[in-house]
């Protein structure tokens, strides 16, 4: 019993701390390391302290809190972009992270040579964009754009470029970092849709967000953080309400 | 090492186009393109091929392809120590955003490299032909030869890109280094220059080991010292497990440090 439900959790935190460095004045050159070896101020900075968290396979949770609490390095550590100083992270299933859009896109390629590109920084083969090359492009709405460097393309353009290939990777486990604002309305209201369908086809999705409307509306769990502490876990409406009330 | 091994194969995709965009993407909006890459070693090896037979006197034959057999490798080595000792700090933007296996940055660097070296063989084909020096079948020791300077890069790079992050100064070291090794290394010369005693003492490094083996394959189309060569086979594998454990352990705090 106790085993089958264990392999429906997706994400599990293990007393999980991360504490960051904080130098006074970084030295990152040998004639600093070797001058000031013994003037470090380092201060050490505790972002997390002792994590527990499961989150189950087809959840839709949201990571509030206010700025500096450490969402975003929570997702982090989920993505293994960064270690946690303790404890454990284990994810199970091809995971993507939207931690920012269009990140090694090289502007003198077309977007159809940085599709490619981004999709394999994602873990896709060579078939798997294949596959969903028309889906992206149809996606973007980018037209005959899309075999243009990069470079010529508007702000809103390039956007919608990355998150088109992000949104169709079709991980198992999404997380996403307050990416939700982009392009015009008319994208915007296509990425949520295609958020919710993602959200009913048994995906877990990770989101960090300000945007508390856009959260209950997607999610059905949200996590509190507070004070390197998880304040609060449970039904979206009620820990928005409360973290409305105490930090609103 | 076989998850490492497994993760490498699920992001090969990422290697192949991130080696494209390495091969294509740094010659982009130059006329040339990437030519240059083969145009910069031949033009090393014209001013050294005026300048030197004046130092050296007694002088070596057909002393142009004998440059060109050791410029060429050289040029491999360098460049991929240079760019690969940088390509983490470069990289900084993708890996404080986005999760790939780490080792890939290093790795592409090498087989981009290597790809570019092999294309440039094409130049040393020529000059054989063309000086009526001709082939032999030793060649068929230079994939062995080829392999072994591949995995001794690999090796070293693993290494330094890693620390790089860490201490920027590595960078700057590893260049004065390898200025230094460039003439360590027999390539404007030939080992048989020196009493045998030197000789022995410069064949401890391995570049030397290298380069004496394509010499001897293509140049004087005789047998290579096997077993120097298997020698430094070995000791690169042993560096490139070094260099992967090593790299495994620092790259945890590099999203950090960037």
């Amino acid at each position: 019993m106790r085993k089958t439900s264990n392999n429906n959790i997706v994400i599990s935190v293990n007393n999980v701390s991360k504490t960051f460095k904080i130098y006074s004045d970084k030295p990152s050159t040998l004639k600093e390391r070797l001058v000031f070896w013994n003037n470090n101020k380092t201060e050490y900075h505790e972002v997390l302290k002792n994590i527990n968290l499961d989150i189950k396979k087809g959840e839709t949770v949201a990571l509030i809190g206010t700025n500096g609490s450490g969402k975003s390095t929570l997702l982090k550590l989920m993505t293994k972009i960064i270690y946690p100083t303790k404890g454990s992270i284990k994810t199970v299933g091809k995971l993507t992270s939207l931690l920012e859009l269009g990140a090694g896109f090289h502007p003198d390629f077309t977007g159809r040579e940085n599709i490619y590109f981004n999709a394999s920084i994602f873990g896709l083969t060579a078939k798997e964009i294949d596959d969903r090359i028309n889906d992206i492009i149809g996606f973007s709405e980018l037209g005959n754009f899309i075999d243009s460097p990069v470079r010529t393309y508007s702000s809103g353009m390039y956007m919608r470029l990355a998150f088109s290939v992000a949104i169709n990777v079709d991980a198992e486990i999404l997380l996403i970092d307050e990416i939700l604002a982009v392009g015009d309305q008319h994208f915007q209201d296509k990425c949520f849709a295609k958020l919710e369908e993602l959200k009913n086809s048994e995906k877990t999705i990770v989101i960090v967000s300000h945007s508390l409307d856009s959260v209950k509306k997607l999610c059905n769990r949200a996590i509190w953080i507070h004070d390197e502490k998880i304040r609060m876990d449970g039904n979206v409406d009620k820990v928005v309400d409360e973290y409305l009330k105490v930090c609103g | 090492m076989i998850d490492t091994l497994n993760n490498l194969y699920a992001y090969r995709q990422l290697l192949k186009s991130n080696v494209r965009k390495e091969i294509r993407g740094k010659y982009k909006g130059s006329f040339l393109g990437v030519l240059w890459s083969f145009v910069n070693p031949l033009l090393q090896v014209l001013v050294y091929a005026i300048v030197f037979p004046f130092i050296l006197k007694g002088g070596q034959e057909h002393y142009v392809t004998f440059l060109i057999i050791g410029i060429l490798p050289w040029t491999f080595f360098t460049t991929v120590i240079l760019q690969g000792t940088t390509t983490v700090l470069q990289n900084g933007g993708i890996i404080k955003k986005v999760y790939f296996p780490r080792e890939i940055l290093p790795i592409s660097v090498a087989v981009s490299g290597l790809i570019n070296f092999l294309i440039s063989c094409l130049i040393i084909f020529i000059f054989l032909i063309f000086s009526g020096i001709g082939f032999s079948w030793y060649m068929v020791f230079l994939p062995m030869v080829v392999l072994a300077q591949f995995l001794l890069l690999l090796g070293i790079i693993l290494i330094t890109s890693a620390i790089n992050v860490y201490i920027r100064d590595a960078e700057y070291i590893i260049n004065f280094l390898v200025n230094m090794l460039f003439y360590a290394t027999p390539i404007l010369y030939s080992p048989n220059l020196f009493p045998a005693k030197i000789a022995q003492i410069l064949n401890l490094n391995p570049m030397a080991v290298i380069i004496n083996s394509y010499r001897d394959i293509l140049f004087y189309q005789s047998m290579p010292r096997l077993l120097s060569l298997f020698v430094v086979i070995v000791g690169s594998i042993i560096l490139l497990f070094l260099g992967l454990k090593i790299f495994k352990k620092m790259q945890k705090g590099f999203a950090e440090e960037l």
